[in-house]
């Protein structure tokens, strides 16, 4: 892979902002899309912008994830593709989660690029914004070590902090100090560089041999962190037990990008039910959670979303309770996509799996199964007796 | 003047006590009220049926994990239940079941309430992960002395409507000095006395009305006015709007589990409310930038013009809010604004109607002739 | 103050009386501040509180409320909630120090058109005088 070499003086942000503005300025696109630091100071938000002048507060690397970016890109192209070309600069997670907002159909990829960059992570959101003081050089030491206890669990064991699905990549590991590497990872990438007079000369080995590194020691605390958290959870009682402080906020579903539904199931008709039924499942087990169904809202939207899961952990930001939502979901996101062979987000043509089928396929899950229950005789023989 | 009930347990067991007597004479079929979840690990509502399961409950305990005006609204929806069910509820989460229930989003019938002179409540992190037990002793140790007790949520230091009017039983918490050894019930109407025939324990007649909780709410009063003025100066002006509510990430949880907020399918979710391509095309020509997705300050004024009225300040919002902002000051502050121009008293009386649903032919005389 | 500032005022004006009377006003030729977009609506008592707090968030410097006098509602008993939004409006805006004085009701009758010219002249320059809203040119709404 072949790139150019983004010299970073004595701030990268503000590099990537000159680079943004010089964007603008040849019109290779007519807005941008990018984190910008709210009046309070203490928390970040999505602005499109037009502006040059505007652009000079915005933040390309924020430490948090208060909107996930796919949100904010489903709400501006919800109802069509955009009539501007846009880059919008985001972390890999958020441009994973718009390509499968777009096969959902929330989204469109229409006059969109995408800037994404090597992301040490975020930081937890509600300490982040308590506390920014403290939290945006937590940030930093982030950025210079890769490894940090203070992003989010998520985040530390995250090995997709690459370049899937992006236009124009900047790549920080492995950088000569004082240099970032920019490439483009797409058509449309290139051609923008080329607009720019970037030359795409510089070589991108020690980048690669870096992410390399990086992925493989992730991968590693991942498997360790997974291994661990599924003894915590695994069972009915532990799981119980995980959601048990959930007071059914609904917040993780409603910034989730992936739940996309306005009216989500568990909020509908479906389950607004007459009190004897309540009152004869508080009879029948001597007492009733209320309100009613809190595992079953869980465990019900991990089946309607776990294949398009990311990871990006604003579930676990939202919550008020602290429940370690995004690890457990991530956690069975990692078995269940690759079941299908799926990685969601790596690629904007791969079908969603629940719209695909294969006449053939799951043949190894079939074989127990009918080992198990479709023996003949005797096991008939006794389920017609307990009739 | 009201019976009282002097039952010679601690408060807490003594409630108990009484739940598990209801339950065995079958005066009522069902109890809802507070509980350990999972071992301690956390508290949430539980409609209970067997006596047995008592042991496991927490009736006053200082936390609201939902408002029980809401649970008792999912649960009344589509009828009523047909045996009577005892629910032990806060007074703002009885206020919040009387303002729902004039919405036609639930009903009394075959309800007994027990509620509690209530000292208040700690904000729900402080369930997560911790010691129920030193929650618990804290806090009754704080009782006694009759003040504000530290810690506790800033809507229920500055709420004026602890003594629940319209409850059946009354647990008298506050600044009662003997809670390790004696449980007060206040039966508070006649099917309050009727539910209590029976049980054992030393009557006498006594009024509700105490110089402490006339102390205690005076200090509300106070620390009230200076939240609010302090609020008052913070939120002036849109710039005052947007240092304040700038952080929201829309998440709605406010809504969501603000007991007013029935609506099922929010309009602030609904697709009449998503910007269209040409409304966000037509705020960048104007403003050169604009927030992505946008509605941030119009969801929270238009959340204040659809329930600011019946806004009873329980603080699920200030709770609920992952950002910290200060939900439940500003929409109590505003409140308490709309409500006293309809002199109107939210979540009282069943009967009071909704300033929106009536109007006066002679009122407002001064609007619209200039 | 005014430097030319040319505000942006929304008018809610219902069918029967308010616009059939600003219609007259114009068929009398009768001045009429240009800074007033009007928007019929059916009843005075359509008006939701969310257009006017949209409007002023899209950066109207005015928002005006019209209707029938009370008791002469076309539909009875529309204006009587459309006096209470008002002052339920008023109130929120009192509240968060939003300039309430940027809101107006009015009662208009149908043979009214001089009131309409009047009144919307009085508060085209009221808001003049004001200034531009506040909320121009915010970003971050």
């Amino acid at each position: 892979m072949k790139g150019s070499i983004l010299p970073f003086e004595k701030d990268l942000e503000k590099s990537i902002l000159a680079f943004l503005k010089t964007g603008l300025d040849k019109e290779c696109f007519e807005a941008v899309l990018i984190p910008h630091k709210i009046p309070s100071d203490d928390n970040y938000a999505y602005l499109l912008i037009k502006d040059k002048t505007l652009l000079q507060g915005a933040s390309p690397l924020p430490p948090v994830i208060p909107v996930q970016g796919a949100k904010a890109v489903s709400a501006l192209t919800r109802w069509g593709p955009s009539k501007k070309k846009i880059l919008a600069v985001m972390h890999p997670c958020e441009i994973r989660a718009t390509v499968e907002l777009s096969k959902l159909r929330q989204a469109s990829l229409d006059n969109l690029v995408f800037l994404s960059f090597d992301c040490p992570g975020v930081m937890p959101l509600s300490g982040y914004v308590k506390n920014p003081g403290e939290g945006d050089p937590a940030y930093q030491d982030a950025r210079q070590k890769w490894e940090s206890a203070k992003m989010r669990p998520v985040c530390q064991t995250c090995s997709e902090f690459g370049a899937p699905a992006s236009d124009l990549h900047i790549g920080l590991l492995g950088a000569e100090e004082g240099n970032a590497f920019l490439f483009p990872a797409s058509l449309e990438g290139k051609r923008i560089m080329d607009k720019l007079g970037l030359e795409t000369s510089a070589s991108s080995d020690g980048w690669e041999r870096e992410v390399e590194k990086l992925k493989k020691a992730r991968e590693e605390k991942r498997r360790g962190a997974h291994q661990s958290l599924q003894t915590r959870v695994e069972g009915p009682d532990k799981l119980l037990e995980t959601f048990s402080s959930c007071i059914n906020c609904h917040n993780c579903m409603r910034v989730c990008p992936v739940c996309y539904c306005r009216q989500c199931y568990f909020d509908s008709d479906a389950f607004k039910l007459p009190p004897e039924n309540f009152l004869a499942r508080a009879q029948k087990k001597g007492s009733l959670r209320l309100p009613a169904d809190t595992l079953l809202f869980h465990l019900g939207r991990m089946s309607h979303m776990i294949l398009s899961c990311v990871s990006c952990g604003t579930c676990e930001d939202a919550c008020p309770m602290g429940i370690p939502v995004a690890q457990v979901f991530s956690l069975v996101a990692e078995n269940a996509q690759r079941l299908f062979n799926y990685v969601p987000g790596r690629s904007k043509e791969e079908p969603l799996p629940a719209a695909v089928y294969r006449e053939e396929e799951l043949c190894e899950m079939e074989k127990p199964y009918l080992e198990t229950y479709a023996r003949t005789g005797e096991r008939d023989a006794s389920a017609s007796e307990n009739k | 003047m009201p019976q009282l009930l002097k039952i010679s347990k601690s408060v807490d067991e003594g409630t108990k006590a009484f739940l598990e007597f209801l339950l065995k004479e079958k005066k009522v079929c069902g109890v809802i009220t507070l509980r350990k979840i999972h071992g301690d690990q956390g508290i949430g509502y539980s409609l209970i049926t067997r006596p047995d399961d008592l042991e496991e409950a927490l009736p006053l305990f200082p936390l609201m994990p939902a408002n029980g005006g809401k649970i008792l609204s999912r649960l009344t929806l589509r009828g009523s239940p047909k045996e009577p069910v005892a629910a032990v509820m806060k007074p703002c989460e009885m206020r919040a079941f009387i303002e729902l229930i004039k919405r036609k989003q639930g009903s009394l019938d075959n309800f007994v309430f027990i509620s509690q002179t209530c000292p208040g409540v700690y904000p729900i992190e402080m369930s997560s992960g911790g010691d129920l037990e030193t929650l618990a002793s804290r806090y009754r140790e704080n009782i006694q002395l009759g003040e504000n007790i530290p810690e506790t949520r800033s809507a229920c230091r500055t709420c004026l409507h602890f003594t629940p009017p319209n409850a059946d039983i009354i647990v008298s918490l506050i600044a009662e000095k003997d809670l390790d050894k004696s449980c007060s019930l206040f039966l508070n109407s006649k099917k309050g006395e009727a539910l209590a025939d029976g049980m054992a324990g030393e009557r006498r007649e006594q009024t509700l009305d105490s110089p402490e909780l006339r102390l205690l709410h005076n200090k509300k009063k106070e620390e009230r006015k200076k939240l609010f003025d302090e609020m008052g100066t913070e939120m002036r002006g849109i710039e005052g709007l947007i240092r304040l509510f700038g952080k929201c990430i829309g998440c709605h949880g406010c809504s969501y589990v603000c007991p007013l907020c029935y609506c099922d399918l929010c309009f602030f979710d609904s697709k009449p409310n998503e910007s269209r391509p040409i409304s966000y095309q037509g705020d960048l020509e104007r403003k050169g930038a604009t927030r992505i997705p946008s509605g941030t300050i119009f969801y929270h004024l238009g959340r204040l013009a659809h329930m600011s009225v019946s806004c009873i300040g329980c603080g699920m919002c200030t709770d609920v809010c992952p950002v910290d902002i200060p939900v439940s000051t500003i929409f109590s502050r505003v409140g308490e604004s709309v409500q006293k121009i309809f002199d109107y008293r939210p979540g009282m009386d069943v009967e009071e109607v909704l300033p929106f649903a009536v109007y006066k032919e002679e009122e407002f005389q001064e609007i619209g002739e200039q | 103050m005014n430097n030319g500032f040319e505000p942006n005022i929304i008018g809610f004006l219902c069918n029967w009386c308010a616009y059939t009377g600003a219609d007259l006003a114009g068929v009398a030729r009768m001045k009429v501040p240009s800074s007033l977009r009007v928007i019929r609506v059916m009843c005075s008592g359509r008006i939701d509180p969310l257009f006017v707090i949209k409007a002023f968030l899209k950066g109207a410097d005015g928002v005006m409320m019209m209707g029938c006098h009370p008791g002469d509602c076309h539909y009875q008993k529309g204006n009587f909630s459309a006096r209470r939004r008002f002052m339920l409006l008023r109130t929120i805006l009192d509240n968060l120090a939003l300039e309430p004085e940027r809101l107006g009701l009015w009662w208009v009758s149908a043979s009214e058109g001089q009131r309409y010219s009047r009144v919307a002249e009085e508060f085209a320059n009221k808001i003049k005088n004001l200034g531009p809203s506040p909320v121009r040119g915010e970003i971050f709404l």
